[in-house]
């Protein structure tokens, strides 16, 4: 089986993601370790290697953990590993594309009643239940539903517009 | 693995929140990277998600100094009520900062209840005992009746200019 170009395009920022994730968005090697890992998991396709080739994240994921052990050996080889911590998305874009992410995120956030974002606050940032924000809120299960998807699909959308025409 | 992360939306944005996070399980871990990088839907609600999580976390109050003033702002619309984050964030604010002479910018809060005045008033003593002062800019009508009934606009002087706002910090240190 052959990857067309375009499933290989929407492989990559998966991969990408996954690299960032592991080992911090500021990494200056992840592309080059995202390259490896396409590399060798296409190599293993073209020999067969790949068993279940309906599901092949699970392999994909393998290999990119070794690229990424592998990785952290040479760096980090005679120094302790630091510690992983997240960060904020966007950090690693130029400033520019950094102000229009951030304009995208301010007018996405302008789109939600200021009830949605109290309950998304509570939600994600507040950490209280789905059964709390019923209670206070007295939203049935089903509202709080819709509140959660219409502001998932706002901010998707404002996601896949951004990818359009760079690399978040 | 075998997880189906399609069977709940709300479980499954419970599992992109706590992955975001760094808070998964390392099993579940494994599993939703075997399952994102071959599912365009997932991959794409774990960026929605982050950008979410991202605006969400934007301060709501905006702080300006104007000479000594310092000005606080609502940026969206806002309730001062029991429990809500604009009152956790109005006191931060005030009594973090220590700051004295504050002018707070009401136009974009449409309700206030008692917790929110005990609040206000709070902050008021604050100012005062540092010997500042705390006034209102553009309270509306509804926030402005509640200030009356309870007499707190005796204390609480507001305004609709932001300019003579200012100038009445000078005055009164006068």
């Amino acid at each position: 089986m052959q990857f067309s170009d375009e499933e290989i395009e929407q492989l990559r920022p998966r991969v990408r993601f996954k690299v960032c994730y592991e080992v911090g968005f500021l990494c200056p090697d992840v592309d080059d370790i995202v390259q490896e890992t396409l590399t060798r998991f296409f190599a293993a396709y073209r020999d067969d290697k790949v068993r279940n080739t309906d599901a092949p994240g699970a392999f994909l994921n393998g290999i990119c953990r070794n690229v990424i052990l592998e990785y952290r050996r040479r760096a980090f080889r005679d120094e302790p590993m630091p510690e992983v911590v997240p960060e904020p998305p966007g950090k690693h874009l130029p400033e520019a594309d950094l102000l229009e992410l951030q304009d995208a995120i301010a007018a996405g956030m302008e789109q939600l009643s200021a009830r949605d974002r109290r309950i998304l606050r509570a939600y994600y940032l507040e950490e209280k239940s789905k059964e709390e924000i019923l209670k206070v809120t007295g939203m049935t299960d089903e509202n709080f539903r819709v509140v959660l998807c219409r502001a998932k699909e706002r901010f998707r959308n404002i996601y896949l517009d951004q990818t359009k025409h760079r690399r978040v | 693995m075998g997880v189906d992360f399609h069977h709940d939306e709300l479980w499954r944005d419970h599992v992109v929140t706590e992955y975001l996070y760094h808070r998964l399980n390392p099993d579940l871990v494994q599993a939703f990277e075997a399952h994102y990088l071959e599912c365009q839907d997932c991959y794409e609600e774990i960026r929605a998600t982050e950008l979410l999580i991202r605006g969400l976390g934007e301060p709501i109050l905006q702080r300006r100094r104007v000479n000594d003033v310092t000005v606080l702002r609502f940026v969206e619309s806002s309730q001062l009520l029991a429990a809500s984050l604009e009152l956790t964030e109005l006191t931060k604010a005030i009594r973090l900062q220590n700051d004295t002479k504050v002018l707070i910018d009401m136009s974009n809060v449409s309700r206030i209840d008692s917790t929110g005045l005990g609040v206000l008033m709070n902050c008021y003593c604050h100012a005062v005992k540092n010997s500042g002062a705390l006034k209102l800019l553009h309270p509306d009508s509804s926030v402005k009746k509640v200030l009356n009934v309870t007499r707190i606009d005796s204390l609480l002087q507001s305004f609709e200019d932001e300019s003579a706002a200012i100038r009445s910090f000078e005055a009164s240190q006068s």
